[in-house]
């Protein structure tokens, strides 16, 4: 058990700059996930912690101890490769108890956990087996099998899942959940996949080209998210992104006026903002909602007879495009609105959930 | 049809693989049909011997019974003589017990067993080292290492021969009769050490660098990762160059012929079997039988090796 510290960790590979500049406390027990598109880092970052990669600069620090210059395997790190990586010449259980054979763990003992974890996994019928004659799903478990069979003191997790058919997917990440609840070892954990950072994480670390765009609950990264590229990189379908004009009184979207009041998710309160700024608007999908379906408060407002260009049932919800201010807009609304396309609509949204970020920089207002 | 086999197609087919490995073999074929003649038969075209004659292979394994040479009564008496004090009879008996003019075979193929599979194992073990450098390690010059590697069979041996040996003489070596043996053993392994970097190098090349990456998060240094992960998955290709590195040092004469001339103590086989060749009482059941013992370990060493040699070892161990 460790907490992890990356001070201001970068990494150079030749003249390219992969890892710019990471500042990050992980806690004992804590369940991390960097998230972020392909290329940021990610892998690079959980490579350093690892010792795979030596940091071109900066401290890695995990319990109390600088790691900076020691080797991987004197760590005492367990990792779960993207590629599983498993011992093709050894059988599965052979490379699930590796690392104990290595350190020489009493035999029964080892037996124990063997048993333990290939019940947990569901791996007993297939101990004997290579990995050339598992599926990928298997294969996938075994890998899990050989990091958590381990007494690590950290777990790092390389996009575990993205080689997993859909479905199998959602089971592993919830086993990977319940595995994280039983032993609560500290993880890192790395995916480009919003879900399995929602889902998963104690702590969400958004990357970005380098660098950390935030770092935060899921509830906050998902509410209060610090920038564009943030807001519209996690949740499901993406944030909507629409152009407006700020007033003094109000918010023009379109032919809409905003109650710049109650937009209470924007902090308007170092300079107001001249009169006729150009803003970009961002409200969430899952924040619209049918008129009819939903009692109308305080802070609610109405797009009045929005006409509907598209359906996409998706069983319990539906999302519905519609065209606002010029750009095309996605609402998530539930399975009681039969509207179809080509219809008009009034939709509902809270303002309080309505999110302004400057046009420029991108960042929140 | 694309890929539509007619009978018409696999009878030719069948009869060109037959032609061809007739071809190549004929020649093997030969040898073990000499070396099994009598004398009388030798002039026989037919490759079936007459009768079966084993007597070259027996003398040559040393399984014919040490010959009683009769002892001419004169000698005889002399040694009856009670006078004579034991070790000097002994000396006189002897001259004629021994079997001197015997091909001792036995020896030569241990020589030759000596420096192949010693070369080889030596060779197999730089190669390993040399080629897990080119393949995974980085460093100033290792593109041109590794291109360059190749280039020492641009120049055929018979060229760096006299070079060799000069230079070999020049320090002192070649002077000595273990000097020598050390520089043929050099050259056996400088001979094959390139070849043996360049294959294993691909191989490993091949072997996900990931594996490794995993066995040292178990807690392996990177040299117990190369032993428990590579080495294993390598294995095809180890026995491989094992084998070339094996068969170059056995067949190998030119160098042997002159760094071993005034030492017969280690000639190897090739060595030898020239030598029976331009022997004034060349027997040719016992040349040929010479030549199918030489050949016998290779083809023993290829039965052995095709053992490890299934290949697909590194299936399933990482994914895409
Ligand atoms: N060994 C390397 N040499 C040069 N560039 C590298 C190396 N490893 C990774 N990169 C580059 O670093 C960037 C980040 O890689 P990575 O951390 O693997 O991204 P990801 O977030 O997808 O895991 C990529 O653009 C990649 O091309
Ligand atoms: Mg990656």
């Amino acid at each position: 058990m460790a907490s992890i510290s990356l001070k201001n960790i970068v990494k150079n590979y030749g003249k390219t700059s992969v890892v710019k500049n990471i500042d990050l406390e992980i806690e004992d027990g804590e369940f991390v996930v960097l998230v972020g598109p392909s290329g940021c880092g990610k892998s690079t970052t959980l490579r350093m912690i690892a010792g795979l990669e030596q940091a071109s600069s900066g401290d890695i620090v995990i319990g109390d101890k600088v790691m900076n210059d020691i080797e991987p395997q004197h760590r005492n790190i367990a990792m779960v490769f993207q590629n599983y990586a498993l011992y093709p010449h050894k059988s599965v259980r052979e490379n699930i108890v590796f690392a104990l054979r290595r350190l020489k763990v009493d035999e029964q003992e080892l037996q124990r956990r063997l048993v333990e974890i290939s019940e947990m996994l569901q791996l007993e019928e297939l101990l004997d087996r290579k990995p050339a004659d598992l599926s990928g799903g298997q294969r996938q478990r075994v890998a899990m099998g050989r990091a958590i069979i381990r007494d690590a003191d950290v777990f790092l997790f390389d996009e575990p899942l993205s080689n997993l058919d859909a479905k199998l997917r959602g089971h592993m990440r919830t086993e990977i959940g319940k595995i994280h609840n039983k032993f609560g070892r500290t993880s890192v954990y790395v995916t480009h996949d919003q879900i399995e950072a929602m889902t998963l994480a104690d702590k969400v670390v958004v990357l970005h080209d380098g660098y950390i765009a935030q770092a935060g609950t899921p509830m906050e990264i998902y509410l209060d998210p610090v920038n564009i590229f943030v807001a519209q990189f996690i949740g499901s379908p993406s944030m909507n992104i629409v152009d407006a004009t700020l007033h003094n009184d109000y918010l023009q979207l379109g032919e809409h006026k905003l109650p710049r009041n109650k937009l209470s998710a924007v902090s308007f309160d170092d300079e107001i903002p001249s009169e006729g700024q150009p803003v970009k608007v961002g409200i969430r999908p899952d924040f619209f909602n049918d008129k009819k379906y939903f009692t109308q408060s305080d802070s609610s407002f109405i797009f009045e007879a929005m006409t509907i260009e598209l359906v996409e049932p998706m069983g319990f919800d539906k999302e519905v495009l519609f065209n606002l201010a010029g750009a095309s807009i996605k609402a998530r609304l539930d399975l009681r609105s039969d509207v179809k396309r080509g219809e008009k609509l009034d939709l509902l949204i809270d303002l309080s959930r309505v999110l302004l970020f400057d046009t420029n920089s991108e960042l929140r207002l | 049809m694309l890929g539509k086999r007619t009978i018409k197609g696999r009878i030719g087919f069948a009869f060109a693989v037959v032609m061809l490995v007739c071809f190549s073999l004929l020649p093997f074929a030969q040898i073990l049909s000499t070396s099994l003649k009598h004398q009388f038969d030798w002039g026989n075209p037919s490759l079936i011997p007459q009768a079966l004659n084993l007597n070259a292979y027996k003398e040559l394994l040393g399984l014919t019974e040490v010959k009683k040479v009769e002892i001419p009564v004169a000698i005889q008496k002399i040694l009856d003589n009670p006078k004579l004090p034991q070790d000097k009879k002994d000396a006189i008996a002897a001259k004629y017990v021994a079997n001197d003019n015997l091909f001792p075979f036995g020896k030569y193929m241990l020589n030759s067993i000596m420096f192949s599979v010693g070369a080889a194992f030596i060779s197999l073990i730089f190669a390993v080292m040399g080629a897990y450098a080119i393949s995974r390690l980085r460093f100033k010059g290792q593109v041109v290492i590794q291109r360059s590697v190749l280039f020492v069979y641009m120049v055929g041996g018979v060229l760096l021969m006299v070079p060799l040996y000069q230079m070999a003489m020049n320090i002192g070596l070649a002077s000595t009769m273990w000097g020598s043996v050390v520089c043929l053993f050099l050259i056996y392994i400088v001979q094959t050490l390139p070849v043996g970097m360049y294959m294993l190098g691909n191989y490993f090349r091949g072997i996900p660098f990931a594996l490794e990456e995993a066995a040292m998060m178990d807690g392996c240094s990177r040299t117990e990762a190369i032993i428990k992960v590579v080495l294993p998955l390598s294995l095809p290709m180890l026995a491989t160059v094992f084998i070339y590195c094996f068969i170059i040092g056995w067949n190998e004469y030119l160098f042997a012929s002159v760094f071993l001339k005034q030492y017969p103590e280690f000639h190897t086989l090739p060595l030898a079997l020239q030598e029976l060749f331009v022997s004034k009482n060349a027997i040719w059941d016992r040349i040929m039988a010479a030549s199918m013992l030489t050949l016998a370990p290779i083809v023993v060493c290829f039965l052995f090796a095709s053992r490890f040699m299934k290949g697909g070892k590194t299936d399933g161990g990482v994914k895409g």
